[in-house]
C-alpha cells in the first residue's frame, strides 16, 4: 500500500499516529522534529533527482568514491542531541557545496533554489530545536547525567570530523576538475545518497 | 618512516615563532610537526611537537565589516575570517553566526547585542548620533567562538522626510498570501520586494537579488494581497517602501516570511490514558487539513485544561512536551481534558481552537491496585495448591476411615476440571498486557517509499560497477535488505 509517492505523507502520518498509540511518543525536545526532518529529508532526496533527466554517460569515468562515513549511521550509543547535531552540520555542508553552484545551463535556476531553500530549512529546524535544548540545559541544574553527556563529547566531535572530512572530499573534487558540468552531475549523486543515509537515520532520532 | 616536509616561511629563521598560513595542507588531518635548531653545520636532535588536527586546534579570527549608515539603521556587511581563499574555513562560509555589539559613542554604557547575517541591519536607532560596534563570528558546530574585530563607528544621517512602513505581517489566506503593514502618513504609494532567506546567510552581495512583487506596485492602502504563483514555497524576506512621488522612503525592516506556516494552527488531538491514580496525556500531531500537511517551524507550547465531570472546576497547564502525567488526582474519577496549542515564543500570541474533549475515569489508586493485584496473583497461585492439599487430605482421609470406596476419582474430576476452567475464565479480564516492540538495532529500518529510490541506485551502481571497481556496493546491499526492512516495517 505504501509504494505510491502520494500514498507517502498518508502512510507517514498513519505510521506515526499507530506510533503513538503503541509504543508511546517518546520525549521529543522539539515536538515532531523527526517528522518534519523525514518529510524535508525525502522532499530534498527527491528534488535532487528530479535535477536532471539522467546521468550523463560521458562523466562516469571521471567517478569518484568520496567514502561516506556509515558508522556515524550505525552509533546506536549517540545521545539523541548528538545525532542532531550530526544532522545539522550535514545540512549545513550540503547547503554550503549547493552555495558554490554558479548559474549553468546544467540545471535550472529554480531547481537549485528549491534545493537551496530545502536545505535551509533543513537547517533552520534543527537550529531551532538546538537552541531550544540548549536554553533548558542552562535552565537546569547540572546532574549527573549531565556530566556523562560532557564526558561523552568526545565522541560526536570524531564523528563530525568524519562528516568534515567527507565532505571537504566533496569540495576539494568539484574545485579539482573546476567546477564542470560532470563534477557538478557526479556531486550531486553522491549528495543524493548522502540525503538517503540520513532519510534513514531520522529513523533513530524516532526510535530513542 | 615518516616523510617529513619542509614547512615553507619556517626556514632559516631567528626568531622563535613562524607562521605557515600558505601551507597547502588538509585541515583535518593530523599533523606533526618538528623543529631543531642550527648552527653552521652543527644541528640539535629535532623536537617533535604532539601531533594534532589544525581544524580542531585553529581559533575564529576577527571578521572584516564594512558599514553604511541610513537614519535610524545601520547596514553592515560583514566578510568572513580569513582570507578569500582561506582553507581552514573553506566548509564553513556560510555557517558562520556572527553576534555584533553596538552602543551610542556618548554612552557606552547602553549596549546592545544582536545575532546578525553577513549583510544585516541594525534598526531602531536615533538619527544623527555616532554609533560604535564590534562583531565576532562563532561557529555552532563544532563549538568555537572567535575573536572581536576592531571597533567601528559611524554617524546616522539626518532623518529621512518619509518614515519607513512599520509592522509588517504576512500571512496565508486562500490561495493568496496577505501582506499587511503600518504607516502614519496618507497620500502614499507602496511597493513591496522579496529575496530568499537561503541568499542572507551568503556573504556575498544579495542587494540586486530582492524582486519586486508586480501585484503590490503602488498600491495605496497599508496592504496588499498576491498569489501563491509569485514565489514557490519556502522562507522568505519581504520589504515595503513609501513614495509620495516626489520623495521615497527607506526600506521598512525586512519580514521574515515562511509560506508554510498555516494562519490558523489546527487543533492538536489528544489520547489519554489513566494509569493509576494519573491521567497520561499524549498530544499527537493535528489531521491533515485539505491538501497541505501540517508543518511547524516555530516550537509549540500547549495549554491543557482539565476538569472532573461532576464539577465546573478547570485547571490549566501548560506543557511544552508531548507526553506527560497529570498526577494527584482522586482515583475511580471521571476527569475530562482538553488541549490547545500555542506558539512558544516570538511574541505571535497564535494559538489553536482547543481539541476534543476527552474523559477518562481514573485508576483505583496504587495502594489499592497493587493489593488487588496481590490478592489475584495470590488467588491464582494458591488455588492449584488448595486442589491439590484438598485432594491429598481426602485421599487420607478416605484411607483412614474409608478404606475400601474409591471416592476420589469423580471429585477430582469435579475438582481439577470445573473450578479451575471457572478461574481461568474468571480472570481473563485482568489488566490489559502492555506489548513493546522489541527489535535488532544493528539494521537500520526504511519506510517503503525508500524502494523508488533504491531502484533508481540500482540502475546507477549497475551503470558504474562496470568502469570503476570503487564505487561502492552499499546501494547493491541496501536493495537487497528490502525484504528484511519490510518486516521491520510492520513492526513500526
Amino acid at each position: 500500500t505504501c509504494t505510491k509517492p502520494d500514498m507517502i505523507q498518508k502512510c507517514l502520518w498513519l505510521t506515526l499516529l499507530v506510533g503513538l498509540c503503541i509504543t508511546g511518543i517518546l520525549s521529543l525536545d522539539c515536538n515532531l522534529l523527526n517528522v518534519h526532518l523525514r518529510r524535508v529529508t525525502w522532499q530534498n532526496l527527491r528534488l535532487l533527482s528530479s535535477m536532471s533527466n539522467s546521468f550523463p554517460v560521458e562523466c562516469l569515468r571521471e567517478n569518484k568514491a568520496f567514502e561516506l562515513p556509515q558508522e556515524i549511521l550505525s552509533h546506536t550509543q549517540s545521545l539523541k542531541r548528538d545525532l542532531k547535531e550530526t544532522f545539522y552540520e550535514m545540512s549545513l555542508q550540503a547547503f554550503n557545496i549547493f552555495s558554490q553552484y554558479t548559474f549553468k545551463s546544467t540545471w535550472k535556476q529554480k531547481h537549485l533554489n528549491q534545493i537551496q531553500i530545502g536545505l535551509d530549512q533543513q537547517a533552520e529546524y534543527l537550529e531551532q530545536c538546538l537552541e531550544e535544548e540548549e536554553n533548558e540545559n542552562e535552565n537546569m541544574k547540572e546532574t549527573t547525567e549531565d556530566e556523562m553527556k560532557h564526558s561523552g563529547a568526545r565522541v560526536p566531535q570524531l564523528t563530525n570530523l568524519e562528516l568534515r572530512r567527507y565532505f571537504n572530499r566533496i569540495d576539494n573534487f568539484l574545485k579539482e576538475k573546476k567546477y564542470s558540468h560532470c563534477a557538478w552531475e557526479i556531486i550531486r549523486v553522491e549528495i543524493r545518497r548522502c540525503f538517503y543515509y540520513f532519510h534513514k537515520f531520522t529513523a533513530l532520532l524516532r526510535r530513542k | 618512516m615518516d616523510n617529513w616536509i619542509k614547512l615553507p616561511g619556517c626556514q632559516y629563521i631567528t626568531s622563535t615563532k613562524c607562521s605557515f598560513s600558505s601551507l597547502e595542507l588538509n585541515v583535518y588531518e593530523e599533523i606533526k610537526l618538528r623543529v631543531r635548531a642550527e648552527q653552521g653545520n652543527d644541528t640539535s636532535s629535532w623536537y617533535e611537537v604532539i601531533s594534532f588536527i589544525p581544524f580542531e586546534k585553529a581559533q575564529i579570527g576577527p571578521p572584516e565589516v564594512h558599514l553604511e549608515a541610513e537614519d535610524k539603521a545601520i547596514i553592515v556587511n560583514i566578510s568572513p575570517p580569513g582570507t578569500k581563499d582561506s582553507i581552514m574555513w573553506a566548509l564553513d562560509s556560510s555557517s558562520f553566526i556572527y553576534s555584533l555589539v553596538i552602543w551610542k559613542n556618548s554612552s557606552s554604557i547602553e549596549k546592545r547585542t544582536e545575532t546578525v547575517y553577513p549583510r544585516d541591519k541594525i534598526y531602531k536607532l536615533s538619527p544623527e548620533t555616532t554609533y560604535c560596534l564590534k562583531v565576532k563570528a562563532r561557529l555552532r558546530s563544532p563549538r568555537k567562538v572567535g575573536v572581536y574585530s576592531p571597533v567601528y563607528c559611524i554617524n546616522t544621517t539626518v532623518e529621512n522626510k518619509l518614515p519607513p512602513p512599520e509592522n509588517l505581517e504576512a500571512d496565508v489566506k486562500n490561495q493568496s498570501y496577505v501582506l499587511k503593514w503600518d504607516y502614519t502618513y496618507a497620500d502614499v504609494t507602496f511597493q513591496v520586494q522579496w529575496l530568499h532567506a537561503f541568499l542572507k546567510k551568503n556573504p556575498e552581495n544579495h542587494s540586486h537579488k530582492w524582486k519586486q512583487i508586480l501585484d503590490c506596485e503602488n498600491v495605496k492602502t497599508t496592504q496588499c494581497v498576491f498569489p501563491q504563483n509569485v514565489f514557490p514555497k519556502g522562507i522568505y524576506y519581504l520589504r515595503v517602501q513609501a513614495s509620495d512621488g516626489n520623495n521615497t522612503s527607506l526600506w521598512s525592516e525586512e519580514k521574515k516570511f515562511d509560506t508554510e506556516i498555516q494562519t490558523v494552527i489546527p487543533p492538536p488531538v489528544i489520547n489519554v490514558k489513566s494509569v493509576s491514580d494519573s491521567l497520561r496525556v499524549y498530544i499527537g500531531a493535528p489531521r491533515e487539513a485539505a491538501n497541505k500537511p501540517v508543518n511547524q517551524h516555530y516550537p509549540l507550547s500547549y495549554e491543557i485544561i482539565f476538569w472532573k465531570n461532576t464539577s465546573n472546576a478547570e485547571r490549566k497547564i501548560l506543557e511544552k512536551k508531548v507526553d506527560f502525567t497529570i498526577a494527584d488526582l482522586q482515583p475511580l474519577t471521571v476527569y475530562c481534558v482538553k488541549a490547545r496549542a500555542q506558539l512558544a515564543d516570538d511574541g505571535w500570541n497564535k494559538s489553536s481552537v482547543f481539541s476534543d474533549t476527552v474523559c477518562e475515569r481514573t485508576k483505583p489508586g496504587n495502594t489499592s491496585k497493587s493489593w488487588l493485584i496481590a490478592v489475584i496473583c495470590t488467588a491464582l497461585f494458591a488455588v492449584p495448591v488448595v486442589i491439590y492439599v484438598v485432594k491429598v487430605l481426602l485421599k487420607g482421609i478416605s484411607y483412614v476411615f474409608f478404606p475400601s470406596l474409591k471416592p476420589s476419582s469423580s471429585i477430582d474430576e469435579y475438582f481439577s476440571e470445573q473450578p479451575l476452567k471457572n478461574l481461568l475464565l474468571s480472570t481473563s479480564e485482568e489488566q490489559t498486557e502492555k506489548c513493546f516492540i522489541i527489535e535488532k538495532v544493528d539494521t537500520i529500518t526504511t519506510i517503503e517509499e525508500t524502494n523508488d529510490i533504491d531502484e533508481d541506485h540500482k540502475k546507477y551502481s549497475s551503470q558504474t560497477s562496470e568502469d570503476s571497481g570503487n564505487y561502492s556496493n552499499e546501494d547493491e546491499n541496501s536493495g537487497s535488505k528490502t525484504s528484511e526492512e519490510l518486516l521491520e516495517q510492520k513492526m513500526i
